[in-house]
Formats: structure tokens, C-alpha cells, sequence
């Protein structure tokens, strides 16, 4: 475990494959919540926890019990019952701990569960055949990909709201285009490395 | 608390049956996927190694317990051994490459193949193209191939992809994996 | 209310995709191609009728607070079948499709026509329903899927229909493409259906 292939793993999960931007995952919170930076920022912190916790016990469940018992076929089950219990634990912690940081993501936590970037993300660690180590920088690469994209994608919408957008392309229809647009931008970084 | 009890209690049946069904399902096919796959790997092979007419796993732990290797598979022709055919997974610039390596038993690499990899399109993706990996064929397994910029002088100069520089390195790797393990184990077999 | 507008409701009014804008992950994702774009819409379509049927039947056995996580067990079991049956008989849809099949299990549409629909229903509505549903998202799909591949490679399920003149937009295949392709076809949508209302 070098820190040249930690920086690849970062460097990949952020800008060339995002999560959202040219995996698809996590597209319903990036319409559903970017039309305000705070509130995106605020989804992004949320999803960053979930993420990482996530893969960290995911790769356990994994590795100590699936595996073993040659249970593989249940992880699907499996890893969606953890993420919905994590949720559940991060909201009751959080709340009774840092009431003030509850008021600011308590709403968004409950939408991290049907959110397809984190079951996504620990398939895909699984998928990829990475160590306990590159599986949690992948998560939280991921989760920088995943908040960069949201709060780029909130700042453009802000400043989209004062335009005058033909009727039939208002919300959603001009909401992908800039999205598409984004997209291609990040394409760009393909080449890197 | 009894509420919980009993609410987990259901829960718990529920998630009990769905195993339960999830388990039948799995006796059921996966007798079918195992089979097709190995159907598979052997029909993929075979392209490595056209010489061999039968190929026989090798199960034998110091081989396949070699880092980033996967499979071995052993070619025969009339029951004598034609050589070998690795699999090697090196970790590339996103995430692992699979690699096929044949070898013939007189230390000839005879084919080499990029299997499933998840390269960026366009630039890492390029190791699969012959021009690259066609560089190895018909060269001995005794050399240890290194990457260069430019034409390639030596035997072992392999010509790398220009702006694939980490792709192209861990496809490297993973070839001189396969010589190596070939050179100390495979051929004294 | 009557079967056939339980089932042609999500087909038209109530589609998934351009009216609800659900499940948006695998319909960006994995309309590159009309192929993969039904092959996803079908295994969609058999998990919503299934997990519909399903939880119609069981809804008096579940406590309304663990709700939720009794359905969502309940999806992803079914999605676990799709995707074990896939993987021994369609194995090559099952490899381009990746994993968005286990993530057929975050697709909010399902769990939206559980809760919505099918908690509150007998077995057969729950089950047109979730045929109805299954079919709009279908189409919706094999539409984005059809657009994608014919200006991305000039095909549609493979076959060639622009000839040599035609110098593909990879562009279309890749991710800013299908951004870009929903994004028009929403907007094309919302005209036509705006214009129907005010004909009406």
C-alpha cells in the first residue's frame, strides 16, 4: 500500500470517475437538494460520514461473515440493512450529542438510505477487490467527488434561478443540461495521470 | 422494550424467509453460472495457447497462492504438457487489471490478452490494443520486460502508451508476474 | 378503480421517469444502448410486480414502524432473484448492466409504489400496478436508450440505421450525453403534454 496508489485511488474517485457526474450514482439528491449551496454542502458532510462508515463495515460484513459462510449471495440484503441501520444509528447519535449539527443535516439523513452512491460505492469496493485501507480512501474520495460535484452543481443553479429559461425547459429539463454540461467538463479529466 | 423485542422479532422472520428463499434460488443457479463460466475461461484461453486441446486447473497452493495471481491453467496436447496460461490482476490506475498470459512450455510467450479492467476509456483502456500488447508476444519468459518512451532497443523494452504511463506499468507488471512465476515454478513442474 | 387505468396510468399521466422523475440513477446509466436500456426496464418491471404482490399480501403482518425496512428486505430479495437468474441465462446483459442490478434495490420508484400503492391494495391491483409502472419506466428507458445509441453509434438495438454518411456522436453514449438526452426529451415531453392540457 503505496502513497502514490493511495493519491490514484483519490485522484480517480474524485475527478475522473465521480460518483455522480460519470457513474450515476447519487442523482436523486443531486436535483433533489442543489438548489441552495448551503443545503447541498450540508448533504455532502451527511453523505461523506455515511460513506465511510459504511465501507469500513461493509468490508467487515463482508470478509468475517459472508465470505466465510459462503454467504455471498446475500449481499445485496446484507448491505442495504447495514446502511439502513448506520443511518438510523448516525441520526439518534448525532441528534442526542450535537443537537446543532442534527438541526443542520437531520433532515438529510434519512434520504442517505435510498441514496444509490452509498450501497453503490460498497459494491463497488467489493467489485474492485479493495483492502480495508483503499476501500475507506475510496469512500471518502468518493464523498469529495460526490460534495464537489453537488455545490458546484448548487452554485450554477443559484445564479440559473435570475435567468429567463424558456418555459418548456424550466426545472428539471435545464437542471440535466447543466448537468451534461458538468459532465463534460469533467471529462476532461480522463486524461489526467 | 417488549415493543422492540417484537418488533425485531418480525423483522427477523421476514429477513429469515427471504434467506431461506434466496438460498433455494442460489442451489439453483449457480450450478448453471459455475459451468458457463468455466465454459467460458476455457473457450478464452484457448486463443493463448491454440497449440493445447485440453486444459486442467492448476490447484497446486504455491502457485496460485502467488500474489496477484489468479488462475493457472495447464495446456496438454496427447497428455503432455504445451505450457501454461496465467491470470494475473495487477492494480492499475482505477482499480484492477485482468491480464491472460500464455506461455509456451519452451519459455515462449505465446499470446497475452487484457481481460475485465475499468481503465479510462480512450487512454489506460489502450493496453488492450494489439500495438501494445502485441509487443510481448513470441519473447522469452527468461526476460524481465521494462517500459520505455521511446523505441524499443533491447528485447525486453516494451514501448509504452503515451498518457497511460500507470496503466501501462501495472499491465507490465502483471506480464513479468507470469514469466517470473513461470520461470520458477511452472516450467520445472 | 378500474384495471386498465391502474395500468395505463404509469404508462402515460403518471410515468415514472418523465412525470415522477424516479429512478434516475439507472436511467441515465444504462441507456446507452435500447438493449441494456429494456434488459434494466424488464428486471425493473419483475421486481416492482413481485415485491408489489408480495407486500400487498403481507401488509397487515408488518407494524408500521418497521415498515420500511420490511420492504425494503422484501425488494431486495427479489432483486437478488432477478439478478441470479440474469447471471445464469442472460449473462452477457448481466455484465453490461453491472451493478445496477443490486441497485435496482435503491431505485425509489419501487419503494415509492410499495408505500404508496401496494401497502394500501389487494394482491391483483398492487400486482397491474406494478406492471403498469414497470412498463411506463420500460419505455422510458427504451426511448432515452433508442435516441442515445442512434446518434451515439447509429445503431438501434445493434442494427445499423444511419448509413456511412453518418459520423456518430460518441459523445451521446458517454455520461454528458444522457444528461443532455433527458434533458431535451423532458422538455420535449413537458411541450406536449403542456399542449394537451390546454387543449383540454
Amino acid at each position: 500500500m503505496s502513497v502514490s496508489s493511495i493519491f490514484l485511488i483519490l485522484v480517480s474517485s474524485i475527478l475522473v470517475n465521480n460518483f455522480i457526474l460519470s457513474r450515476f450514482l447519487g442523482i436523486c439528491p443531486f436535483f433533489g437538494v442543489s438548489k441552495q449551496v448551503e443545503t447541498a454542502f450540508g448533504m455532502g458532510m451527511a453523505v461523506t460520514f455515511v460513506m465511510a462508515l459504511a465501507s469500513l463495515l461493509t468490508y467487515i460484513i463482508q470478509h468475517l461473515i459472508l465470505i466465510p459462510l459462503k454467504l455471498e449471495y446475500l449481499q445485496t440484503i446484507a448491505f442495504i440493512l447495514v446502511i439502513a441501520a448506520l443511518v438510523q444509528f448516525v441520526e439518534m447519535v448525532i441528534e442526542k450529542t450535537s443537537p446543532t449539527l442534527y438541526q443542520s443535516l437531520g433532515v438529510y439523513l434519512p434520504l442517505i438510505t435510498t441514496n444509490c452512491a452509498v450501497l453503490g460505492l460498497t459494491l463497488i469496493n467489493i467489485q474492485m477487490k479493495f483492502n480495508l485501507i483503499e476501500a475507506v480512501i475510496h469512500a471518502i474520495g468518493a464523498a469529495i467527488g460526490f460534495s464537489l460535484a453537488i455545490v458546484l452543481f448548487a452554485a450554477i443553479r443559484e445564479r440559473l434561478e435570475l435567468y429567463d429559461v424558456p418555459e418548456v425547459f424550466k426545472g428539471f429539463p435545464i437542471a440535466l443540461i447543466t448537468a451534461s454540461l458538468m459532465s463534460l467538463a469533467f471529462l476532461g479529466f480522463a486524461g489526467l495521470v | 422494550m417488549r415493543d422492540i423485542i417484537k418488533l425485531g422479532l418480525i423483522l427477523l422472520i421476514i429477513t429469515s424467509i427471504a434467506a431461506f428463499v434466496l438460498g433455494i434460488t442460489n442451489d439453483i443457479t449457480q450450478a448453471i453460472i459455475v459451468e458457463r463460466a468455466e465454459l467460458e475461461n476455457i473457450e478464452y484461453i484457448r486463443a493463448l495457447l491454440p497449440e493445447a486441446e485440453d486444459f486442467v486447473r492448476v490447484e497446486d497452493e504455491n502457485v496460485i497462492n502467488s500474489e496477484e495471481i489468479l488462475q493457472v491453467y495447464e495446456g496438454t496436447k496427447n497428455g503432455e504438457i504445451v505450457g501454461y496460461t496465467v491470470k494475473t490482476n495487477p492494480q492499475g490506475y482505477n482499480g484492477r487489471i485482468e491480464l491472460l498470459i500464455g506461455m509456451s512450455i519452451d519459455g515462449k510467450i505465446v499470446g497475452v490478452k487484457v481481460g475485465e479492467h475499468t481503465e479510462t476509456p480512450g487512454l489506460g483502456s489502450k493496453i488492450a490494443d494489439g500495438a501494445f500488447i502485441n509487443q510481448y508476444t513470441n519473447k522469452e519468459t527468461v526476460l524481465e520486460f521494462s517500459l520505455t518512451k521511446d523505441n524499443p532497443v533491447k528485447d525486453a523494452d516494451i514501448q509504452a502508451i503515451t498518457g497511460a504511463t500507470v496503466s501501462c506499468e501495472a499491465a507490465n507488471r502483471g506480464i513479468n508476474r507470469a514469466t517470473q512465476l513461470f520461470e520458477d515454478i511452472l516450467k520445472n513442474r | 378503480m378500474k384495471f386498465g387505468r391502474i395500468f395505463s396510468r404509469g404508462i402515460v399521466f403518471d410515468n415514472p421517469v418523465y412525470v415522477q422523475l424516479l429512478g434516475m440513477c439507472p436511467t441515465l446509466a444504462v441507456t446507452n444502448s435500447a438493449k441494456n436500456a429494456l434488459g434494466m426496464g424488464l428486471a425493473t418491471t419483475a421486481v416492482l410486480i413481485g415485491s408489489n404482490m408480495v407486500i400487498s399480501l403481507i401488509k397487515k403482518l408488518i407494524p408500521s414502524r418497521i415498515r420500511i425496512p420490511a420492504f425494503v428486505v422484501v425488494i431486495a430479495t427479489f432483486v437478488t432473484i432477478v439478478g441470479m437468474l440474469m447471471k445464469a441465462f442472460l449473462p452477457d446483459l448481466d455484465k453490461a448492466l453491472g451493478i445496477f442490478i443490486p441497485l435496482i434495490v435503491v431505485n425509489c420508484l419501487i419503494l415509492a409504489r410499495a408505500e404508496s400503492f401496494a401497502s394500501k391494495q389487494t394482491v391483483f391491483p398492487s400486482a397491474i400496478d406494478g406492471a403498469g409502472m414497470g412498463l411506463g419506466f420500460t419505455i422510458a428507458l427504451v426511448i432515452l436508450g433508442i435516441v442515445r445509441e442512434l446518434l451515439g453509434a447509429g445503431t438501434i438495438f445493434g442494427m445499423t440505421i444511419l448509413g456511412e454518411f453518418y459520423q456518430p456522436a460518441r459523445i451521446m453514449t458517454q455520461a454528458p450525453g444522457a444528461f443532455l438526452a433527458l434533458g431535451l426529451l423532458l422538455a420535449l415531453f413537458n411541450k406536449i403534454t403542456s399542449k394537451e392540457l390546454n387543449e383540454l
